[in-house]
């Protein structure tokens, strides 16, 4: 591997006829000359060969990769460890390709990333098959500039019904897993099994939202008055199992900006009735209004009890709109709903520029679903996202913070736990607190072991 | 010579060789075959049109995800291009359906850079496999509990049968396969300390194959068992089966030459759907016991708005129903001598 490789796998991904899912936000508003991506013809291979020459990319020798940025970006060091930023073989993707394609070419150099033979990577473990929808089993490589690693073969398995995951996992067939909600309780009260569970964060935040543009939620007491009547502790005793964690903020425990000191939006039924008296609003006007939903067994009952709360603490009789999900998302898109939720937040990289610019002015309709008005709030996130002095940033995200909480632009409910299973022969794993992806970023994979069983 | 005006008799304006052909019964049965394999080509159509229009009817967009960061609309305006989806709806099933022609089926939206044909290709060995074993329990299971209840009528075998069949019938099949896998994989495992259980789920040509065929062929079982025993029933009242006893026939001679040949017409009549259902999957059993076949394939397909993967396995169950069927009608002339195939 040189640094023309990674050259190369940049160029791969900002191919905009290739239409990579995770360019944008993440590297065309930050690589100097990628942000024309949006612009680019992607029928013409001379359009596009000359947007990829033009990138702020070059490989000066061979150990030397240079990226030049067009602005200050702190956080920049983030997102060159997600998982598209890695190099790639042009020899192995035109190999793949069965030749050389033109940059127009859509399907021909997606032909690489098909075979366990030709998707190859950098990292301590390669892919040594593929079974669609089965496994995938990686193998050592032995190539991997930290040694190669300790364990000779790890198969992961897609399993889509968590119970027979759990089954597995009891005769043997698993070494680690997560536990699904329903059978948390089965693992504590089992004494076996309760020595071998884990529990820990993901950096992932849920909410409610708030429809801003309809009235009354563009009243930022009524929404303070839905989110100050959700008594989290209970939602997370009764629904959860104990095992998520109730917030009232937007930064997870895990990341910098974690900060518990606002208490805003604490459960105080008393105080959220009062509010929807200043606000002037009543019950009927209220019961028109109803909770969408995504029809997933953790959706439903999670806001079954949500709107339980609603309606048994401000004295309403809204109902659930339980509907299949992509039709959730084309209605939230189009801002069609009262209130919708869980919504939430998993870090992609643990930066606090990775959470912000979800409630900008013109996130409205794309990840904003509430469209809520912040003022100043856009100047004072962007002004962070500049700066290069950690303590400032921390300091403008805080402040940015505060306002979601205090004008209840969402009603934030509680941080994502993950409950798991590992065998108590699997040694030396590290684990920490969960990004976007399961796996395999949440444990360091190289110095694992099986130890004698 | 009289001359009769009107249609033509069949098979007039074919060559000497074939009307020959028809007048014979395999000849009028080749044809028929023909004639009913020609008449997919249009169900097939129709079954595509019907499918195009419900799902550019439904809600959502292939792009829109579930949860996170939604793609921007740059990217979702190069994606439609990739994918033909700019393209006014009538060309965009033209382009579909000239495609089909060339036997392309298309790429999928959701595994990028694979085909549908490759996808199909590579989930429906599983599907089929777990189908047609549960089809080989259906048949002499099924038949056979209906005779035996049938012939056993109002005793304890009758009662048990009927009681199998309701029980069976019952439950659904995500049931039954959640508790075969608590009982015979689970419990299993700690009674016999890990030396002999079924497999939880996954895919092996061994003892991964039992608990999902099973749960997948006590629905049919029962309602096979049912329908034989109601036509059998039917049968050993009629005249010519009371002759057949009062001539001192064997009990097995009256069974299954007078008997079966009559009370399985109406059961073979279900067996070709049952099987057209058993190898076109079922997303229950397969997510159930993490089969990676075409029914789940299917669901994930529709949830997630993949277009081409939803024409694809659609089409491919259409003409596996219609072939069905089609086997059906041709096993009636062997099983009724009452049958002409027109």
């Amino acid at each position: 591997m040189t640094a023309a490789d990674w050259v190369y796998g940049y160029q791969h991904f900002l191919n905009p006829a290739l239409a990579a899912g995770y360019v944008d936000p993440f590297f065309d508003t930050t690589i100097k000359g990628a942000d024309n991506y949006s612009n680019v013809d992607v029928s013409s291979s001379s359009a596009i060969d000359s947007f990829i020459s033009g990138l702020g990319l070059s490989a000066p020798d061979a150990n030397t990769f240079v990226i030049k940025l067009q602005h200050p970006a702190a956080f920049f060091k983030w997102v060159v460890t997600l998982w598209v930023a890695v190099p790639i073989r042009k020899d192995v993707v035109e190999q793949a390709a069965g030749g050389t394609f033109p940059s127009s070419d859509t399907t021909k150099p997606l032909k690489w990333a098909q075979s366990a033979n030709t998707i190859i990577g950098n990292g301590p473990y390669k892919i040594s098959e593929i079974v669609s929808k089965d496994h995938v089993t990686l193998v050592p490589n032995t190539g991997y500039w930290g040694g190669a690693p300790h364990l000779q073969k790890i198969v992961e398995n897609f399993i889509e019904d968590a119970n027979t995951a759990f089954a597995k996992y009891q005769t043997g067939d698993l070494d680690m897993m997560t536990v699904p909600l329903a059978d948390v309780d089965v693992v504590r009260n089992d004494p076996v099994l309760s020595k071998q569970a884990k529990v820990y964060p993901k950096l992932t935040t849920f909410w409610m939202t708030f429809n801003a543009q309809k009235t009354p939620f563009n009243n930022a007491d009524v929404r303070m008055a839905f989110s100050k009547s959700i008594d989290r502790d209970k939602l997370n005793k009764q629904v959860q199992h104990d095992i998520q964690q109730s917030i009232l903020s937007f930064i997870p425990k895990g990341m910098a900006g974690y900060d518990t000191s606002d208490k805003s939006q604490s459960f105080d039924a008393t105080a959220a009735k009062a509010l929807l008296t200043k606000a002037g609003v009543t019950a009927a006007q209220l019961n028109k209004f109803t909770l969408l939903t995504r029809n997933t067994t953790r959706n439903k009952t999670l806001n079954q009890f949500i709107i339980d709360q609603w309606n048994t603490n401000l004295g309403l009789s809204m109902q659930l709109e339980v509907i299949d999900s992509k039709t959730v998302t084309s209605r939230i898109r189009k801002g069609q709903f009262d209130i919708y939720g869980p919504d939430g937040w998993g870090a992609d990289y643990p930066d606090q520029q990775d959470w912000y610019d979800i409630f900008f002015k013109n996130s409205c309709h794309s990840l904003n679903w509430g469209c809520v008005d912040l003022p100043g709030y856009d100047t004072l996130v962007q002004k962070a996202d500049g700066e290069l002095d950690q303590n400032a940033r921390n300091k403008d995200y805080n402040t940015a913070q505060k306002q979601l909480i205090d004008s209840a632009a969402v009603a934030f409910i509680f941080q994502d736990y993950e409950y798991n299973l590992i065998k108590p022969y699997v040694g030396n794993l590290t684990i920490t607190a969960g990004d976007d992806q399961s796996l395999p970023g949440n444990f360091y994979w190289h110095d694992a072991y099986i130890t004698t069983h | 010579m009289a001359v009769i005006a009107g249609r033509p008799k069949r098979g007039a304006l074919l060559p000497s060789r074939l009307t020959d052909a028809t007048n014979s019964r395999i000849g009028s049965l080749v044809l028929y075959v023909i004639r009913r394999l020609l008449w997919m080509i249009p169900v097939v159509f129709f079954v595509i049109v019907i499918t195009f229009i419900l799902m550019h009817s439904a809600a959502g967009s292939p792009w829109d995800k579930s949860g996170g960061r939604q793609l921007s609309q740059v990217i979702v305006d190069n994606l439609n291009k990739k994918y033909g989806l700019d393209k006014p709806v009538f060309q965009q099933f033209l382009l579909y359906i000239w495609n089909v022609l060339h036997f392309d089926f298309g790429l999928s939206y959701q595994y990028q850079g694979k085909s549908v044909v490759e996808l199909i290709g590579g989930g429906w060995p599983y599907t089929a496999t777990i189908g047609t074993l549960a089809f080989l329990l259906i048949v002499p299971i099924g038949v056979g509990l209906g005779v035996l209840a049938a012939l056993r009528q109002n005793t304890r075998v009758d009662y048990a049968t009927v009681g199998f069949a309701t029980f069976s019938a019952s439950f659904p099949n995500f049931v039954i396969g959640s508790l075969m896998i608590v009982f015979f994989s689970v419990l299993l495992y700690k009674w016999t300390g890990g030396q002999f259980f079924l497999p939880a789920g996954g895919w092996g040509l061994d003892d991964h194959l039992i608990m999902p065929a099973v749960t997948l062929a006590l629905l049919p079982i029962a309602y096979t068992a049912r329908l034989t025993r109601a036509s059998t029933l039917e049968t050993i009242r009629q005249d010519y089966i009371r002759t057949a006893w009062a001539k001192g026939l064997s009990e097995r001679l009256v069974v299954i030459r007078h008997v079966l040949k009559n009370s399985l017409i109406p059961v073979v009549t279900t067996l070709g759907p049952t099987f057209a259902f058993l190898v076109t999957g079922s997303v229950i059993v397969e997510t159930v016991f993490s089969i990676p076949g075409i029914g789940r394939a299917f669901v994930v397909a529709v949830t997630s708005r993949d277009y081409p993967m939803i024409l694809g396995t659609t089409v491919l169950f259409s003409i596996i129903i219609a072939a069905a069927n089609l086997v059906v009608d041709v096993l009636y002339v062997f099983i009724d001598p009452r049958v002409r195939l027109t």
